[in-house]
């Protein structure tokens, strides 16, 4: 049987969702007899592959343009895709900036911090623009499978994933696997 | 009553004509979510999340206000309310900082709950960007506006349940705000800090400052038992977390209070500063020092037996237990033949043989005379009723002096003198209540006894188990010039004897019973350690006479002792047998309380 393929990536977040994942603990062994992760941020390929795959994980905020393009080229590369966490979810800690604006966030953070010296605003090419409104994943691609939680519990990973390898979706949470906190 | 037929979600169901469909639907057991709804309050279905489909109806209704009529048919869960309620939750939860992972009430919150309910997995609509104030300028709790849903159950229980009326809404729409008065701070408005408003909170708007993220409700255990504050005897749950108070709860189920709670019964117990008294002390040489409880009763009991019943004095508080006072009353005036016993607190006149009422005919009154008592400052909750009466209505009519709290609610306030203009408007009303407390001169109560069968009459007495001290006979007189030895069990109340101390002998022998330090152990020969309202079992007597439970939440400080069980130990130092149990004290005590 071929495995199915599964890829992660992560937005604004923490890691603590793709840590929460590992949390599943010996169940690994028997989920990596049935599924293959092409990609993640904790593996050296970081980009899921261009031939595609299965589901797609994504962990973490839109918050910058570097994270909608991520979770642009995730939903084209995968046909089943999930956004495990808060901040995935609904936006989560980084969405506490939409309560000052972009712009003083940034102030106070590089500028008028009590450790800053000589500050100055981030504006490398290379770096992602920070977006006016932080926003879960939800807002910029179509999600197929919420998981919230901070972080969501590994049973949850383990239950969604198991339930889509049945070729059960969508995918129910029960209530004990669903919590907001 | 007539009784009506309807259908829920294809069952049966009977309920009385005017009952609301969601009061059909919860008595046959049929679960319809509820957020703005509260028992306790007058449903206005401001939030819409009880919408049902009925039959016949244009449009989805709310089950929470809607009358049910012969034959209606209901669908409860059908996935047009289903959609429904997403789509109102999916509004509410955008409304503002609904995002739960911060809030203390996660866990215990109305509105997550329903979140979890119908699946609200992520947010459909823009998520709020307006930060809101939050107000801790009240002493006891705060508001934060973010986690409001505007379902104005605090503003119910501001206006309909303790008529304080300092809640309001403001504005419209989306800047609809909860205020105080004027949209004044809350601490600085007209709020009692009675706390009902918290209470009634579906969220985590309101929280309690002193409990705030210290266990969700899974985590705590909620122990039943009677306020000791005043002698309303208000039923309520002491909120524990490993042997800690949390905080207080007022009980929905409770007769006398249903739910209410004042500032001085649900947050003063819990900032108490005085400084306990958490082991029995002997005086030697001139200084209180430690003790075995051997000891010090053994030194009590000594003193005692060697004096004659004429040397003997005993002096109460009215904050011991039934249990303690009959054993009190029981050792000192039956079996060592007391006569000089007395109580710290005035006792207001005793005015029939028989009960003439009970607190619940407050709301039911037409006329209220208050007299000679305030209960504004000793039986706050009775002020709420006796307001909530005024708000529908009710005539309230205050003897006493200028400075009652009441006054400001009354449509005439008398001098003791002109209490027969009062008696003149009760008789001509339907159902006239006349409270007294301890301040009613003795002519005045004789002329009110001419309103005997018109009005229900219930005594406000001052203290707390007052009305039991009162039976076990403890309102005697007491002089102190007479006491050689002088047993007093002042429990948690403040020392207020007055110039006790001054008048008795210097070489008496003072024993305290007591759970603070205070004056009176400061001259006390013994201390003996009380427990307080959270630590002792047995059951007080209330105004009304009701006898109420009262149950330990935690194990008491130190060294400390239930009341009842000091004075039965002391009993058998003695020789005295005066009951065993605490079961068996409680029965006869309430024997002789009837």
């Amino acid at each position: 049987m071929t495995k199915v393929k599964v890829a992660t990536d992560w937005l604004a977040g923490c890691a603590g969702c793709h840590m929460s994942l590992l949390d599943i603990d010996e169940r690994i062994v028997k989920l990596l007899e049935a599924v293959e992760f092409t990609s993640s941020p904790v593996t050296d390929l970081k980009h899921p592959p261009k031939e595609g795959v299965t589901v797609g994980i994504l962990e973490g905020a839109i918050c910058n343009s570097h994270n909608v393009e991520v979770a642009k080229q995730m939903r084209e590369r995968c046909q089943i895709l999930i956004a495990i966490g808060d901040c995935a979810t609904f936006g989560g800690i980084p969405a506490m900036r939409n309560m000052c604006g972009t712009q003083e966030a940034l102030n106070r953070a590089y500028l008028e911090a009590e450790s800053v010296v000589n500050g100055i605003i981030p504006d490398s090419p290379e770096l992602g623009k920070p977006l006016d409104m932080v926003t879960g994943v939800g807002e910029v691609v179509k999600v197929d499978l919420f998981i919230p939680g901070c972080p969501p519990r590994a049973n949850a990973f383990w239950y969604a994933l198991t339930e889509l390898l049945a070729g059960r979706t969508p995918v129910i949470l029960p209530r004990e696997l669903f919590t907001y906190d | 009553m007539k009784i009506v037929d309807i259908t829920i979600n294809d069952q049966k169901v009977s309920a009385p004509s005017g009952s609301t469909i969601l009061q059909a639907a919860k008595q046959a057991g049929i679960d319809i979510p509820t957020l703005c709804d509260h028992p306790a309050l007058v449903p206005v279905g401001a939030c819409r999340i009880c919408v049902v489909e009925v039959e016949g109806q244009r449009t989805l209704i709310t089950a929470c206000t809607f009358p049910i009529n012969e034959g209606m048919v209901v669908q409860t869960e059908s996935p047009k309310v289903i959609k429904a309620r997403k789509f109102i939750l999916d509004m509410l939860f955008s409304q503002r900082n609904h995002y739960c992972p911060f809030c203390e009430m996660s866990g215990d919150c109305e509105l997550q709950n329903l979140g979890y309910r119908y699946g609200i997995d992520h947010w459909v609509y823009p998520t709020y960007t307006t930060p809101f104030p939050v107000d801790a300028t009240r002493a006891y709790f705060f508001m934060d506006h973010n986690r409001c849903v505007l379902c104005g159950r605090c503003e119910r229980a501001c206006s309909d349940l303790v008529a304080n009326h300092t809640l309001g809404l403001r504005n419209r729409g989306t800047k609809s705000m909860i205020h105080a008065d004027a949209n004044v701070p809350f601490g600085e408005s007209t709020c009692i800090s009675c706390g009902t408003c918290l209470q009634a909170c579906p969220t985590g708007a309101l929280c309690d400052k002193r409990s705030a993220y210290m266990g969700r409700d899974i985590q705590t255990e909620h122990i039943k038992t009677t306020c000791n504050r005043c002698s309303i005897g208000c039923g309520m749950e002491i909120v524990t977390r490993g042997g800690n108070v949390l905080r207080i709860e007022g009980d929905w189920d409770a007769t006398v209070n249903a739910g209410l709670l004042c500032k001085n019964g649900r947050f003063d117990p819990l900032y108490d500063e005085r400084k306990r008294v958490t082991g029995p002390m002997i005086r030697k040489s001139g200084k209180l020092q430690p003790a075995s409880w051997d000891e010090a009763l053994q030194a009590v009991a000594e003193r005692i037996g060697s004096a004659n019943s004429k040397e003997i004095g005993v002096l109460t508080s009215s904050n011991p237990t039934n249990e303690a006072l009959y054993l009190l009353s029981k050792l000192f005036c039956q079996e060592l033949k007391t006569t000089n016993v007395g109580l710290l607190n005035p006792v207001a006149p005793k005015l029939f043989e028989k009960s003439q009422g009970s607190l619940a005919d407050i709301t039911k009154s037409d006329v209220i005379l208050v007299v000679g008592a305030d209960p504004v400052k000793d039986q706050p909750v009775a002020s709420f009723l006796i307001k909530r009466a005024v708000d529908k209505g009710a005539r309230l009519i205050v003897a006493d002096g200028e400075d009652n709290g009441l006054t400001a609610f009354a449509h005439m306030s008398l001098g003791m003198v002109d209490i027969g203009k009062a008696i003149e408007i009760a008789e001509r009303a339907q159902q006239p209540i006349v409270l007294y407390g301890a301040g009613s001169t003795e002519q005045t109560t004789s002329a009110l006894k001419k309103l005997q069968g018109k009005a229900a009459f219930v005594a406000l007495e001052l203290g707390v188990n007052t009305r039991a001290a009162v039976s076990f006979g403890f309102d005697n007189g007491f002089t102190p010039s007479a006491a050689r030895v002088l047993y007093t069990v002042i429990g948690e109340q403040d020392w207020n004897g007055g110039d006790v101390l001054t008048k008795v002998d210097k070489t008496t022998f003072v024993i305290a019973q007591a759970s603070f330090l205070s004056p009176l152990t400061n001259r006390a020969d013994v201390v003996l350690p009380t427990a307080i309202w959270s630590e002792r079992g047995g059951s007080i007597t209330n105004t009304e006479g009701r006898i109420q439970k009262v149950n330990k939440a935690v194990e008491p400080k130190g060294e400390a002792k239930a009341d009842w069980e000091i004075i039965s130990l002391l009993a058998g130092k003695l020789g005295k047998k005066l009951g065993a149990s605490l079961d068996e004290i409680s029965t006869l005590a309430a024997q002789e309380l009837k």
